[in-house]
């Protein structure tokens, strides 16, 4: 990847699901440490774009480049081992692995990225300190609330320290001062480490605390405003 | 949804407390039936887990419909052998007339399998017929069993074809069959005659003149009460299994009705409701299966019996019993699963504090149950009647519950200290420690029945071992036996010999005549043998004919001694006959009864000579010609055509051998089938919590989880339950082994063939059941089914 290249960047993407068109020649392009919001009413096509973004569902047409690879042509084990170590996922809602404590959700990735358990525990502990649940190490998700979950998905979205960080309505299931709190950690914590953002949002709320906001409509792309600009 | 409460309370206002406790009634009826609306009217998924556990209980009831149905089929068995039999009871038989029948037993084998024949000749024209039969045979007319009739017409009863080469002119009717696959005939004869001809031939004037049955041996039956109790506790275990199918899609819904302002009692009643839909369901499912089984029952040969379908039918209380103890029992589970369940009205469904499971009462049962046994033990096989069968059942039953009480503490407990390992590890124990109980009570089931099966595996082992030495197993040597007037001595001897001899299938025959020498209070076997055979039994010098000798030690009879033969005949021991000593040869029975076991008293035909004998016995050691297929069968043939009554007896205690083989073999395939039963139930479950899971899995996946670390975490999940299980059932079935073998009077030894066995067995069960959630796992572990959330 050269200077200047997008980190993350898709063209001419199109999926379906079944006759329901849900991408039409869309495109986006993110780059390193850049916090992008992906806007859009429901149903517009918002959470499929990350999904193709992520390599978690593969377009009928189009590329997906990612460090100049095309992550259209990668199989399953690839996509998967990206997904491990460069990648981070934050969702709306049941995320955690209910049986697993919080230090040990957090640490999940890094174990399955190869690190022992101990170090993985250490990693995880400071996660949560960063995220300012540490208190909740031993709980499982199950004795947690809403939005100390959600603190606790971003310390594990980020304990891998990914390069890109994916955020599908992370403030959806909490209310606007836990929402509020959540994105506040999460931009810091991604800012710190140096790490891209696609958060998909309908809030402008939200969408506030990105760098650029891309709208969809209709499956199509649309930059509008570059926040701060 | 019923009347809110307080609208309830309203409308009662003015009423009497009899008219409230009407309309309470009939909102919990109200609410029962919304339960079942729930059950059924809540789309695919609904459908699904509704019936799954009209599966699950339905195999349970088809189960426990046949076990109700063994009453009627010993009853129905017995009643039909009870009145084709033509045993007669009284002192003196009927008189020849024109209602009278001659019959004889000419009973045989056929490759192992009993073949009861009778052959009849009727005295006159109103002869009794027996069960089954429109009329009697003529002479030369065959009438045989359906089964006996195809295994006569099939390639495989070829040999037997030539024992009973006669055209099948009809076939014997069930009513006077024991089971369908009964091998019988009856025969025609013209020649038979009746007991005043010295004939063979019984004289009736009716059947059924005696009660029949043999019946299992004492501890045979001691060992199948054992059986049906390790069977049907499983049974049980999966029925409750079942009936907690789909239990937290329940209470979510539960949740939602709370919300609405259905208050604790009313959800309680709402999810009775629904247990009892389902149960309905699997009473219907069962009973289906139930009809399948009856249908398909005739083509099943157990321990040598077959049952007619119309047999199989549940006696009526015992049906009665599962049809109402099914729902109820489904409702009782439901109401206990639901007190470790806090319902909340926010949707919010949260367990109660989960408290931790004691250990006393759990104890209390199987130390209760080995309390009963001990007592038993050594009490020998007598203990195995009356009320010891009932004391017997009450303690393996107390045992097994115990067993299947004991093994969720016992999974909690251990799983409370596991720790360490790789990601799979964790994830199957942190699961396993959050709630261990539905994989625990499920297991319970493979616990009782391999904790049972052991135990039995354990005394079969023995007891057949014990059979096989008494007895020992089969050496090539039959013994022939016959009955015949008597000819010159030593004569019918030579006749059998002769006519046997080169025959297909035999090889060298010795025979010898038997008689019975009584003199005052004692008695001793006289033989009637040649000099070249007792040459190679007894050391004598010399043998001619007309010599006489006893055997040292052996007899309290002495040279001239006058004694009578078979009760009859006087005769004197020759005064020269000379007191001999056996060979040193072979001891062993098996060898023969010619040839291991020299009669006291041994004779040359010419010592006899004087005797005017009415009848005698021959008895002759056949030794097989194992180059001959069917060899057995074929030295039967061989008599049959010298005399359909001799008796053909192959040495080495093979019955009981093959009746212990048959129950092992019949307790595994029993155990295994309980064990696939409660796989399917563990596979259900594991598929129902990876529906349940299906969020945080889709998010696993998308985050790059490899499936084969959640493979491996539901393999352990299954396995560790399962490794305890059997642990404990392995423990419990050798303790209960122990004791069982103590009151056979056996010492005491384990099977550990069959531990591996089980230990396979259940290893293979925790495979099959990861294996079937792979396909289920891979979707909802691929990244694509976020989008389905």
């Amino acid at each position: 990847m050269s200077a200047g290249e997008p980190l993350l960047s898709a063209e001419g993407l199109r999926k379906a699901f079944g006759p329901t068109p849900a991408l039409e020649d869309a495109a986006i392009a993110i780059a390193a440490g850049e916090v992008v919001a992906v806007m859009g009413p429901s149903g517009s096509g918002k959470s499929t774009l990350l999904h193709c973004l992520a390599g978690i569902v593969r377009p009928d047409a189009g590329r997906v480049l990612y460090r100049g690879r095309d992550l259209t042509a990668c199989g399953d084990a690839e996509l998967s081992a990206l997904r491990r170590s460069e990648f981070g996922f934050v969702f709306q809602f049941g995320q955690l692995v209910p049986e697993l404590s919080c230090l040990e959700n957090v640490a999940l990735p890094l174990r399955l990225d190869g690190a022992g358990r101990r170090d993985a525990e250490r990693r995880a502990r400071a996660w949560l300190e960063r995220l300012e649940v540490a208190e909740l190490a031993a709980k499982t998700p199950g004795q947690v609330s809403g939005g100390q979950g959600q603190r606790v998905a971003v310390a594990r979205a980020l304990a891998t320290e990914p390069r890109v960080l994916f955020a599908d309505e992370p403030t959806g299931a909490l209310d606007s001062l836990n929402g509020e709190h959540v994105m506040q950690l999460l931009s810091a914590a991604a800012h710190d480490s140096g790490a891209a953002v696609v958060l998909v949002t309908h809030e402008p709320r939200v969408a506030a605390w990105s760098d650029r906001e891309v709208v969809v409509r209709d499956g199509r792309t649309r930059t509008t405003a570059l926040a701060g600009a | 949804m019923s009347a809110a409460p307080g609208r309830g309370r309203r409308s009662g206002t003015g009423a009497g407390s009899g008219g409230r406790a009407v309309q309470r009634a009939g909102a919990a009826l109200r609410e029962l039936a919304l339960g079942a609306r729930l059950a059924v009217g809540g789309g695919r998924g609904s459908w699904t887990r509704l019936l799954l556990t009209a599966l699950g209980v339905g195999l349970g009831v088809a189960l426990l419909l046949v076990a109700a149905s063994v009453p009627r089929m010993v009853d129905a068995r017995d009643q039909r052998t009870a009145a084709r039999s033509d045993q007669l009871l009284e002192q003196a038989p009927p008189r020849a007339g024109a209602r009278t029948l001659l019959i004889a037993d000419v009973d045989t084998e056929f490759r192992d399998v009993e073949v009861r024949g009778r052959l009849v000749r009727a005295e006159g024209a109103r002869a009794p017929v027996p069960p089954g039969l429109d009329r009697l045979p003529r002479a030369g007319e065959l009438f045989a069993s359906p089964a006996l009739a195809r295994l006569l017409r099939s390639e495989r009863g070829r040999v037997l074809r030539e024992r009973l080469p006669q055209p099948i002119a009809a076939t014997i009717g069930e009513r006077g069959l024991a089971g369908p696959a009964e091998l019988a005939f009856y025969l025609g004869s013209g020649r038979l005659t009746g007991p005043e001809h010295g004939g063979r031939a019984r004289r009736l004037d009716r059947f059924g003149d005696a009660a029949a049955g043999a019946g299992l041996d004492p501890v045979l039956r001691t060992l199948a009460v054992v059986v049906l109790t390790a069977l049907l506790l499983p049974v049980a275990v999966f029925i409750a299994a079942a009936v907690r199918f789909g239990g937290e899609a329940r209470d979510r819904r539960l949740a939602a009705l709370r919300l609405l302002g259905a208050d604790r009692r009313m959800t309680r009643r709402v999810a009775a409701g629904e247990a009892l839909a389902a149960a309905l369901l699997g009473l219907v499912v069962g009973g289906l299966l139930f009809l399948l089984v009856r249908a398909l029952v005739e083509r099943v040969e157990l321990w040598r019996l077959s049952v007619f379908a119309a047999d199989v039918t549940p006696s009526l209380p015992l049906a009665v019993a599962v049809v109402v103890g099914v729902p109820a029992a489904a409702v009782l589970v439901t109401l206990v699963a639901l007190r470790g369940v806090v319902v909340e009205p926010l949707g919010l469904v949260r367990r109660a504090q989960p408290r931790r499971r004691r250990l006393w009462w759990r104890l209390a049962l199987p130390v209760a149950g080995f309390a009963l046994l001990l007592p038993m033990a050594g009490g020998g096989r007598e203990a195995s009647d009356g009320a010891g069968e009932a004391q017997l059942a009450v303690g393996v039953v107390l045992v097994l519950t115990g067993v299947a009480a004991l093994l969720p503490w016992a999974v909690e407990a251990v799983v409370l200290r596991l720790g360490g390992g790789g990601v799979a590890w964790q994830l199957a124990t942190r699961r396993l420690q959050l709630d261990s109980g539905a994989s625990a009570r499920v297991v319970s089931g493979i616990a009782v029945a391999v904790a049972g099966a052991i135990a039995l595996q354990t005394t079969f082992s023995a007891v057949e071992a014990d059979y096989v030495r008494d007895g020992g197993g089969s050496r090539g040597v039959v013994d022939v036996w016959q009955t015949r007037a008597a000819d010159a001595p030593g004569r019918e001897a030579a006749r059998l010999a002769a006519a046997l001899r080169g025959r297909p299938g035999v090889g060298a025959v010795a025979a010898v005549e038997q008689l019975q020498a009584v003199r005052g209070r004692d008695s001793d076997a006289v033989r009637v043998a040649g000099c070249d055979l007792i040459r190679r039994q007894l050391r004598v010098a010399r043998c001619a004919d007309g010599d006489s000798f006893l055997l040292a030690g052996a007899s309290r009879l002495r040279p001239g001694a006058r004694v009578r033969l078979d009760g009859e005949v006087a005769w004197t021991i020759p005064a020269d006959a000379r007191v001999v000593r056996p060979r040193a040869r072979d001891r062993d029975p098996r060898a023969g009864a010619v040839v291991a076991m020299p009669d006291p008293v041994v004779v040359t035909p010419g010592a006899l000579a004087g005797a005017r004998l009415r009848s005698t016995t021959v008895l002759a050691s056949v030794r097989l010609d194992g180059a001959a297929d069917d060899a057995i069968d074929r030295v039967r043939n061989a008599v049959w055509r010298v005399d359909p009554f001799a008796g053909v007896l192959e040495l080495g205690g093979r019955d009981y051998g093959r009746q212990y083989a048959n129950l092992r073999r019949a307790l595994f395939a029993g155990a295994v089938a309980v064990l696939a039963l409660i796989g399917a139930s563990m596979l259900v479950g594991a598929l129902e919590q990876l529906r349940e899971r299906r969020r945080p899995l889709a998010v696993l996946g998308a985050f790059g989880t490899p499936r084969a670390a959640v493979a491996r975490a539901l393999l352990w999940q299954t396995a560790i339950p399962v490794a305890l299980g059997l642990t404990l059932a392995v423990a419990a079935g050798a303790g209960l082994g122990a004791l069982l073998l103590r009151m056979v009077g056996e010492p005491v030894g384990f099977d550990l063939g069959s531990v591996a066995g089980f230990a396979a067995a259940g290893g293979a069960v925790v495979l099959l059941v990861t294996a079937g959630t792979l396909p289920a796992l891979h979707r909802t572990m691929r990244p694509e089914s976020l989008r389905a959330e």
